[in-house]
């Protein structure tokens, strides 16, 4: 019961392999908006979920997805951890690789 | 500051309130909606030449208030269903013959019954209302998964939910291409574009669905359909309807769903019209602005297209001028030309030679070149 009344994170950590860059991911913001911001150069276009340049594979935490990745990405990549980073909020400090993605 | 920035964004609200009070009251107040989308016209000519920035303090916040914001966009839900509840209660007066009388609610006075005329500005109203209404559909397809419900079910009541998708998956990828139905090629009216951007748009979403459920070994009939979902989540608009109008209730509901996606295409249509992209990202140079100070605070300053087409997560009160292609007057003065061919034509050709000159890629205007020479033969013709 008393975790109705847990003071909320302002924020989380994402490690972006492989060069373990951290960006601080303010609570409600998306993956890509606070990389942006912390001036990472991520690859992106659209920044509304319908072009996929912004893709990144989860290595390890939670993210809560604003859009549906289905029209994006394939089931197998879904399966495997990828995400897109415009349109994903942090729910806890996470580790995504960039690496893997052949931009 | 902070006070003003955040309620100059409800004049909608407060007219659509209006305009229900209106429908509400009956008799000649039921044509309130349309008297002030005309006064709106007005307004917007005589403010067309003052254009102002978004608002931000000195350490380059802005002194927009997200959670009001939110709540003033959710709230449209429950007031456009109002909106049409309202409209739906005088059908049923109508269709039942209940005697025209004064009455009184909570000691206000109002009519009971209605005239035929009354009911065509009810109607009338509910449906340019439902339109402008759309604004909020658009602005919620942005922003977080709650936002993106919202926006469906808000399309939903002009039978339209297929466009919170074609929007994000459609319109703002494969903007100024020939795949995306919502931008208007030169040479197209607003009339031919509101049909073929809506059907384009349902077709897109039809496609999207087709594809995301083959992909996934999916039946096309599925619960996870958000195409089929779509027309389901209209459902209660049309019983509705036809239960309290029977045919006439089809023939109201056809008015309100044609006149509100009239409005929400014309929006497309001054959005874009006759801008080419050939490759390469989405630049300011895609889009027309429409930011005169009226237009701007109505429209929740849907008008900075160049800047919302660059940042589409960008929350709409921190959008801003960007210097790119402006017509220079705002949606409602406008979309009075668009309903003249030949007039809006005449206007927004010179916008266009300047957009040839000034913005457009080589490559743009080789393909704009080709658009010019048979818009103008076929207007010999």
């Amino acid at each position: 019961m008393f975790t109705l009344f847990k003071k909320k994170k302002a924020g989380y950590i994402a490690k972006v392999l492989p060069d373990n860059m951290e960006i601080l991911v303010k609570r409600g913001e998306t993956l890509l908006y606070s990389a942006l911001s912390q001036g990472i150069k991520w690859p992106h276009k659209c920044k509304v979920g319908s072009c996929g340049t912004c893709k990144y594979q989860l290595v390890k935490g939670k993210i809560n997805p604003q859009l549906d990745f289905s029209y994006v990405l394939e089931p197998n990549d879904i399966k495997n951890g990828y995400g897109l980073a415009c349109q994903s909020i942090l729910e806890s400090d996470i580790e995504v690789n960039i690496n893997t993605i052949n931009f | 500051m902070k006070f003003f920035v955040n309620t100059r964004y409800l004049i909608v609200p407060i007219m659509t309130l209006l305009t229900i009070s209106g429908i509400f009251f009956g008799g000649a107040y039921s044509w309130v909606g349309v008297f002030l989308f005309g006064i709106n016209i007005v307004l917007d000519t005589l403010t067309r030449n003052i254009h102002l920035r978004a608002n931000f303090d000195d350490s380059g916040n802005s002194y927009g208030i997200k959670s009001f914001q939110y709540f003033v966009m959710y709230l449209m839900l429950p007031i456009f269903i109002m909106l049409q509840a309202a409209l739906a209660w005088r059908l049923y007066e109508y269709t039942s013959t209940t005697p025209i009388e004064n009455s009184t609610f909570l000691g206000i006075n109002y009519q009971i019954g209605l005239s035929g005329f009354d009911l065509l500005g009810s109607t009338l109203s509910s449906a340019l209302w439902a339109g402008l209404g759309i604004i909020y559909g658009h602005e919620l397809s942005h922003n977080k998964k709650e936002g993106f419900l919202a926006s469906r079910l808000l399309m939903a009541l002009s039978g339209a939910s297929h466009f919170t998708y074609a929007h994000v998956y459609n319109h703002h990828l494969d903007l100024g291409h020939e795949d995306d139905p919502a931008t208007a090629p030169r040479g197209r009216n607003v009339y031919a574009h509101a049909w073929l951007s809506h059907m384009g748009q349902s077709k897109f979403s039809f496609d999207l669905e087709r594809k995301k459920l083959q992909k996934n070994n999916k039946s096309f009939f599925s619960y996870e359909n958000k195409w089929i979902l779509g027309y389901v989540y209209s459902l209660p608009s049309i019983i509705l309807f036809v239960w309290s109008g029977g045919f006439l209730g089809i023939i109201t509901l056809l008015i309100v769903w044609g006149l509100s996606n009239f409005l929400l295409e014309a929006l497309n249509f001054m959005g874009h019209y006759g801008l080419i992209r050939k490759d390469g990202p989405v630049s300011h140079r895609h889009s027309w602005d429409n930011d005169s100070v009226f237009t701007s605070w109505f429209f929740i300053e849907i008008g900075r297209q160049c800047d919302h087409h660059v940042r589409g997560e960008t929350y709409f009160w921190e959008l801003d001028d960007v210097d790119g292609p402006n017509y220079g007057i705002g949606y409602f003065s406008l979309f009075v030309l668009t309903l003249v061919p030949s007039l809006f034509r005449n206007f927004v050709s010179q916008h266009l030679k300047r957009w040839d000159k000034d913005y457009a890629t080589k490559e743009e205007r080789e393909i704009g070149a080709r658009f010019n020479s048979y818009v103008t033969s076929e207007a010999r013709t």
